[in-house]
């Protein structure tokens, strides 16, 4: 009998539970207080916090009705343990304990980005494993080598500043589109030309292809996108959004098939919030058929911060016989991703 | 007949009691102010293991600061909701026993105050056991005559429950955040 494990994500502004059985999804039901921080042009950490506890128990008892399940059937609790915003995850961590204690089941304290990445198992029944992994979101940009989901990532690089969906937030706060800003300068995109203005890919000297091939910046591009708007009162917001964009999907794409290339593993999967962004899609399935690499994308809404891929990371350390954690654990804000499975 | 599972993290402690029947069979604290959430799984597994099988849970639903306060109510909350018995609030400040003769008060008549951080307390005013001012929070200079270093007993959050029903964290503070519009 496949495992059947209830995930609880709590790393950010989503309140997420997910329910799998294997790699079945049952339910993923999101919360999100994503209203309550848009007037605060970010997230708003004891906000998220708050939203998270008055979330919580409606959203375990929704996905459990739509799993058409008892709760009593759960065979693990899985959480995420980190990174993420401290207050946000002890939430989380925090009811997956009670639920588990509850239920006398065991506990998995959980890598929010293992989990990005773990997800792809409830899309694809082949083996993922190795992959190179591209997790890019708004609190996240890095580059994974992934060897087994369970038990060992190997980090290749990561931004030096701000992650890539940071930098969309912040690039469109300026242009002032709203908050969250990746869907709202996707939309804006499509109305202007990605050639039109050519903004800066950083780290990509052939100084910085040296000693930091697989490292992002977004900082500069900020900058220089910023001085752009100052200098060009009647900018055209669709090219600006559309040549912003490319800079930043270029430069991922670049470094990610740069990194299969040098690791000599022909399969990669994107993940994160970012992996919803259109244009970062489209271009990645060009480019991957192009020098014949595998590419694997999760559907949209399974991109973003969402419970089932908890639950899915869950099963799968479960079905690996991978041990559970003690019953007390801290959350960690800094969770580092070669911790995929907190002890 | 009710066996009570009675939690309370409002203050620098994390504290976890068993009642039945009004009998106290289980009541543990572990001192540490951002200890919660290690120290709730903790105390509840031993709690469990030494008593008999609660049929309700009682949680202290602050004032408290946040971050401790929401490790135990969502723990709590949880932990019923997994063995389908209910929760039931109540106000931690009530549930601080003043014993009269150790505090050498004067008259039945006092207010008690706890640690809220940024130099604040979270305080009541009680006369003959019912609260008549607050919770609020101010800075000490503020309150009047206070006991503090005082802490929620298990036996009272347990009477509470069958007087009190807090739904929502007792907060008393809004977040500190400045809307981009109002911003200089």
């Amino acid at each position: 009998m496949q495992p059947l494990v209830l995930g609880i994500e709590t790393s950010c502004d989503e309140t997420a539970i997910g329910i799998v059985r294997g790699r079945t999804l049952l339910a993923n039901e999101i919360a999100s207080s994503v209203d309550e921080h848009a007037r605060f042009g970010g997230v708003v950490p004891e906000i998220a916090a708050r939203a998270h506890l008055e979330a919580m128990l409606p959203s375990i008892e929704r996905a459990v009705k739509t799993a058409n399940i008892s709760l009593r059937d759960i065979d693990a609790v899985a959480v995420t343990a980190g990174p993420g915003l401290i207050g946000a995850l002890l939430v989380g961590v925090a009811s997956a304990s009670g639920l588990a204690q509850g239920l006398g089941r065991p506990l998995y304290g959980v890598n929010h980005l293992a989990s990005h990445i773990s997800v792809d198992c409830l899309t694809h029944s082949d083996p993922l494993e190795p992959v190179i992994a591209l997790l890019v979101s708004g609190g996240h940009s890095s580059l994974l080598q992934v060897d087994d989901i369970t038990s060992s990532i190997t980090k290749l690089g990561a931004t030096m500043d701000d992650a890539a969906g940071e930098a969309f937030d912040k690039i469109a706060r300026i242009m002032g589109v709203g908050f969250p800003g990746g869907p709202a300068i996707d939309l804006l995109a499509k109305t202007g030309s990605a050639t039109a203005i050519d903004f800066p890919r950083g780290l990509t000297t052939s100084n910085d292809w040296q000693s930091r091939p697989f490292d992002f910046s977004f900082s500069g591009l900020k900058t220089a996108v910023a001085r752009y708007l100052e200098s060009t009162p009647d900018y055209a917001k669709g090219d600006v959004a559309a040549s912003f964009q490319e800079a930043v999907v270029d430069v991922l794409l670049l470094k990610a098939l740069a990194a299969c290339k040098q690791t000599g593993i022909n399969s990669l999967v994107i993940a994160g919030g970012v992996a919803a962004n259109s244009r970062l899609r489209h271009l990645a399935e060009q480019r991957c058929e192009k020098v014949g690499i595998q590419l694997r994308i999760p559907a949209p809404a399974l991109c973003t911060d969402n419970g089932a891929m908890v639950a899915a990371l869950g099963s799968l350390l479960v079905s690996a016989g991978r041990a559970p954690a003690a019953h007390a654990f801290d959350a960690d804000s800094s969770l580092p991703v070669t911790s995929i499975n907190l002890r | 007949m009710t066996i009570s599972l009675a939690i309370d993290t409002a203050t620098s402690r994390t504290i976890v009691g068993i009642v039945n029947n009004g009998k106290v069979e289980f009541e543990q604290f572990h001192e540490g102010a951002t200890d919660h959430g290690k120290a709730i799984s903790e105390l509840v597994a031993k709690a469990l293991k030494a008593t008999a099988i609660p049929d309700q849970v009682v949680i202290g639903m602050g004032p408290g600061p946040f971050t401790g306060l929401r490790v135990g109510i969502t723990f709590a909350q949880s932990f019923a909701l997994a063995r389908s018995i209910p929760w039931v609030g109540v106000c931690s400040l009530d549930a601080i026993r003043i014993d009269s003769t150790t505090n050498n008060l004067k008259a039945d008549e006092y207010t008690v105050a706890t640690d809220a951080r940024r130099k604040q307390m979270y305080w009541a005013s009680y006369k003959a056991g019912v609260r008549i001012k607050g919770p609020d929070v101010d800075k000490p200079e503020e309150i009047d005559e206070f006991i503090t270093n005082v802490f929620p007993d298990v036996r009272k959050l347990v009477e509470l429950s069958s007087m009190q029903n807090v739904r929502e964290p007792i907060y008393l503070h809004s977040p500190d955040a400045i809307p981009t519009a109002e911003r200089t």
